[in-house]
């Protein structure tokens, strides 16, 4: 299984990732920014398609791309994180792409 | 065992190529020089050099431009301290009947020094092409090419440094290449622009072109912001090895199954495999098997590029195996791989042989919820 993320950043820049376990990435996150983070929205299915909607986003989105030093992030200026939802899951039905939604507003404290 | 995936149709969006293709016609525009300056002020990069050279206090001098005057042609010298060795076989490209035309002749480039000798900088094997040529008796009007009068370009001076620079500067990167989508846009152009047919070349790459066109696939220049779009690639060389036909059938494929999607390169590869061996096995490629393979990189991959992505995985650990060390990738497993996945997952359509046994076992590295049947 993979996972498609979905977050805002504490600035309420949107942002998005893929990674093979949610719990590790988003303590990682945590680490980083030195506070709880959510991950709005989680969508798990295989590799290649967590692969192939993140490529989309980078591609398709490219212009919304929060840019830094010459560097082209994982987040985005300009699009609200429900507009980036919805965005993926009008992917997901138009292509027949496999990933569902299977977690909204997690961190790692749900854990427990 | 049967095959157990469906092909999903996926709703057709107008595409916006059909309107924006660069290649469609001409812009029918001659603009002037002042436009293109007017274009470089706007420009970030032309702006940034601009404060380069401000910030160096810099300036230019226009006495340095160089003359141009017809002059003997045997009156050219060649340094062989500063030009490389002459290549023959250069020169016997340069001359190729096919294209060779002395009205396309550039002129050579010197320098002149204060004693009126003109040492070449540059162009040594279009000098030495043209020369040779007359020298073998092919060309009108003269048998003496020592004296026939050819442009010089020149600058005077008696400075060898200059001139050896020079040369590294027009032979180096300097030289912005002609990319092979523009040289493709030249055949295009000849074509559609101008009407000419007289270079069997350009009407076969045009026909290549077209045959794409007509089934919505575009090509493109390298980097091009048009490549987000449905049906584009950049890849020329590889679509130029394809023949008609080969282009037909995987570009009506793309369009069929995956018109939402860039085309990915490896379209290519797998359709010139595929056309090739059932051709040489005498197979025919049949509509459900096309349908089928759609089936399965729809379901397991989601498009052709993740596709690469895994079966660029899979050859890595399979030649690791079977070899002790990762071998270099080959084109060829693009289309190997995907047929036996298509076999392993139960598919029945004829295969020829051939296509199954290179890169025997390959499938065995994909990643389990790729080859799990029903998964």
């Amino acid at each position: 299984m993979y996972y498609l993320y979905l977050m805002r950043s504490p600035s309420g820049r949107t942002g998005f990732g893929i990674c093979q376990d949610y719990f590790d990435r988003n303590k990682k996150y945590i680490s980083h920014i030195g506070d709880l983070v959510q991950f709005s929205y989680i969508y798990g299915g295989t590799r290649a398609h967590a692969k192939k909607v993140e490529r989309n986003i980078k591609q398709n989105l490219e212009d919304n791309r929060w840019t830094i030093d010459n560097w082209k992030t994982e987040w985005l200026d300009n699009l609200a994180i429900d507009d980036l939802k919805k965005y993926v899951d009008d992917l997901i039905e138009r292509q027949h792409i496999k990933l569902e939604l299977v977690r909204i507003d997690y961190d790692i404290t749900q854990e427990k | 065992m049967v095959y157990a995936l469906t092909y999903k149709p996926v709703q057709r969006l107008p595409n916006p190529m059909v309107s924006i293709n660069p290649l469609k016609r001409g812009t029918g525009r001659i603009v002037s020089l002042q436009d293109r300056v007017d274009q470089l002020n706007k420009s970030a990069v032309w702006k940034k050099v601009v404060r380069e050279w401000r910030s160096i206090n810099k300036n230019l001098d226009s006495l340095r431009l160089p003359r141009i005057s017809m002059e003997r042609l045997g009156s050219l010298w060649i340094d062989e301290d500063i030009q490389r060795p002459m290549d023959e076989l250069h020169c016997a490209k340069i001359a190729d009947p096919s294209i060779y035309d002395p009205a396309l002749m550039q002129c050579v480039q010197c320098i002149k020094t204060t004693s009126g000798i003109f040492i070449s900088i540059d162009t040594q094997h279009t000098a030495a092409a043209f020369a040779a040529l007359i020298d073998a008796g092919l060309m009108t009007g003269t048998t003496d090419w020592r004296e026939i009068e050819f442009p010089f370009q020149y600058i005077e001076t008696d400075n060898l440094a200059f001139a050896r620079k020079a040369f590294g500067i027009l032979n180096g990167k300097g030289k912005k290449r002609q990319s092979a989508y523009m040289q493709l846009r030249t055949s295009v152009f000849c074509i559609r622009i101008d009407g000419n047919r007289s270079d069997s070349y350009d009407v076969e790459v045009e026909n290549k072109v077209k045959i794409a066109e007509n089934n919505h696939c575009y090509p493109i220049e390298e980097k091009s912001r048009l490549s987000q779009h449905p049906g584009t690639f950049a890849n020329i060389a590889t679509f130029l090895t394809l023949n008609d036909n080969e282009v037909e059938i995987a570009c009506k494929w793309h369009n069929t199954y995956f018109h939402y999607e860039p085309l990915h390169v490896s379209l290519f590869f797998i359709f010139k495999d595929i056309c090739r061996s059932f051709k040489n096995f005498k197979v025919t490629i049949t509509p459900k098997l096309l349908e089928d393979l759609a089936a399965l990189v729809q379901d397991r991959f989601g498009d052709l590029q993740q596709y690469q992505e895994s079966v660029t995985e899979a050859h890595r650990k399979w030649s690791t195996q079977r070899y002790g060390q990762a071998d270099n990738w080959k084109d060829h497993a693009y289309a190997c791989a995907l047929l036996q996945l298509y076999v392993k997952l139960g598919g029945t359509e004829h295969i020829p042989a051939i296509l199954l046994d290179q890169f025997d076992g390959i499938v065995d590295f994909f990643d389990d919820e790729i080859t799990t049947v029903g998964g």
